[in-house]
């Protein structure tokens, strides 16, 4: 589905200095993958996620989305239509001033004939469970469902891939909680590709694969388990392994037997009862 | 205290007047505003009176709401009365003191000042209380279409007012909390006079203004990866479309206008 190869990525500060935000980052998604992108801040995380919509373009290297090259000025537009992205703030993508006029922003653009908008809209609404407030206006909703709002947004483009660059960041754990459910189903259910940033390790123990990233390289991914039990070398990295597998880790530290892979509170508890 | 503030004044309902398709709201109140200028004897300002009447009728507005539109400029409409009172030159003086007189054809033309602003008013409010922002933004941007080809960016307006629809009580949010804020760091907004307001109000405008910047760039961005490319090739989902009460209400509009152009040159046109 998205390809990258060798992406390098260069752009000069205000004090005119290079920086290298991106430094030859190599990552294959597969269609309906969940990728979890962790890091520190600065660590390069959201100009990799703006490079797979062609909202910023490789300085060296390739950036293919399902076959197209984002490069080329042509193919942005059906990049864009297959990708969409989800931003930190809520409250700054969301166009209208009523939630089902917001939703239809995207298939507007595209230019989907009228009588076909509306499904479109319920769809969309649906799949992330908005149904309900499709006549409210945005600013007397909750972050957690305004995000939801902005998803619906870009389930209306029929997308193959969703990008969701630090959604709850700004958000309470309830409506943390609401965008992980909704990302899930929409990867389970519907088959979306997602490529969740976060700096919440708990919220990237939902993905199939965690990418670790670090001053604009990738430094080590695999599956939730491989990458969180690696408690040490996380820490270095300056992110924090999630609660569990630091107690584990450090129960293994002082002599006590568990197994190498738990990462949960339920795996820590049920390897302490037995 | 500053989301209390409601945008416009939408009146929401389902009447007759509700249902136009807002294109033909907004021609009927060009239409009418110009039929108030056809008129000039009082059986024209009765005629016009009762079809402005007739309109709130059916609209279902509660007519108190309506006449409250007139408050903000009812001190407008007394000093274009009072002028033209005094003002204007005539024989018959009605009554006189010092150097100030008033004449009888002064009296006229002041009440007919007064009356032609007051029905102004209350015909167009009829259409913002019966028309959302929103669809009234629609129907501005259809209405302006045909002259997208003289340069007027018909859809760009629209797409800013939309804009400023949804933004406008995000950053009255914004203003109170940063109000809030700067008040518990001593900020005063409520005492001294209106320069020194104006001085104080620094502290306030100047966060709100590069918080609106930081805002603007972060939606032109979801904008763009929302395939967001212009006005080209763009659909709506609502597409407006005249209805047959467009028609009924259009064949109104412009009976009374013709009716009181009649009236005016009619008896001119006949003595000829």
């Amino acid at each position: 589905m998205i390809s990258i190869k060798g992406l390098k990525h260069y752009y000069t500060d205000a004090d005119g200095k290079e920086v290298k935000a991106l430094d030859g980052i190599d990552l294959d998604i597969k269609k309906g993958e969940f990728v979890a992108i962790i890091g520190a801040n600065g660590s390069g995380k959201s100009t990799l996620a703006r490079h797979l919509n062609a909202l910023l373009l490789p300085t060296e290297g390739t950036c293919t989305v399902g076959g197209l090259d984002t490069v080329e000025e042509a193919n942005m537009w059906d990049i864009r239509q297959q990708v969409g992205m989800v931003f930190q703030n809520p409250d700054n993508q969301i166009v209208a001033a009523i939630v089902e006029e917001d939703v239809a922003f995207g298939p507007e653009n595209i230019g989907v004939p009228s009588e076909e908008i509306r499904p479109r809209v319920e769809k969309a609404l649906a799949a992330v469970g908005m149904t309900d407030y499709a006549k409210h206006a945005p600013h007397l909703l909750s972050g957690g469902q305004k995000q939801r709002v902005a998803i619906a947004g870009l389930m209306a483009l029929e997308p193959d891939c969703i990008v969701l660059d630090e959604p709850t960041a700004m958000l309470d754990p309830q409506g943390r909680k609401e965008i992980v459910a909704t990302v899930k189903s929409l990867n389970k259910d519907k088959g979306i590709t997602i490529v969740y940033i976060t700096h919440y390790m708990t919220e990237a123990l939902a993905a199939d694969r965690v990418v670790v990233m670090e001053k604009g390289h990738i430094r080590f991914m695999g599956t939730p388990k491989e990458v969180f039990s690696r408690v040490d070398e996380l820490e270095k990295l300056g992110l924090e392994a999630p609660l569990a597998a630091k107690v584990a880790s450090e129960l293994r530290k002082s002599g006590i037997k568990l197994p190498k892979d738990i990462i949960t509170d339920e795996e820590l508890a049920q390897a302490l009862c037995q | 205290m500053l989301s209390e503030i409601t945008l416009g004044q939408y009146f929401p309902g389902n009447s007759f007047v509700h249902r136009l398709d807002p294109r033909t709201k907004i021609l009927a109140t060009l239409i009418y505003i110009i039929a108030i200028f056809l008129a000039d004897t009082p059986l024209a300002y009765g005629i016009l009176i009762g079809f402005a009447a007739l309109v709130i009728a059916v609209s279902q507005l509660p007519v108190g709401m309506v006449l409250k539109s007139l408050k903000p400029i009812w001190i407008i409409i007394l000093i274009t009365m009072i002028i033209h009172m005094f003002t204007a030159p005539g024989e018959t003086v009605v009554f006189t003191w010092k150097i100030f007189k008033i004449t009888e054809e002064g009296l006229i033309l002041g009440t007919k000042m007064a009356l032609r602003l007051i029905l102004l008013l209350l015909f167009s409010s009829v259409l913002t209380f019966t028309t959302s922002p929103i669809v009234l933004t629609d129907g501005i941007e259809k209405l302006l279409r045909p002259f997208k080809a003289i340069g007027v960016p018909a859809h760009e307006l629209a797409m800013m007012m939309t804009i400023a629809l949804r933004f406008i009580p995000t950053l009255l949010e914004e203003t109170d909390r940063i109000m809030k804020a700067q008040t518990a760091r001593g900020a005063d907004f409520s005492s001294g006079n209106l320069l020194e307001r104006a001085k104080n109000m620094l502290p306030l405008l100047v966060p709100l203004f590069v918080s609106a910047f930081r805002r603007a760039e972060e939606l032109a961005i979801a904008m763009e990866s929302r395939c967001y490319r212009g006005g080209e090739g763009r659909t709506r989902m609502h597409e407006l479309a005249y209805k047959s009460i467009d028609y009924t209400a259009f064949g109104a509009v412009i009976f009374l206008a013709v009716g009181l152009a009649v009236l005016r040159w009619g008896a001119g046109l006949c003595a000829l």
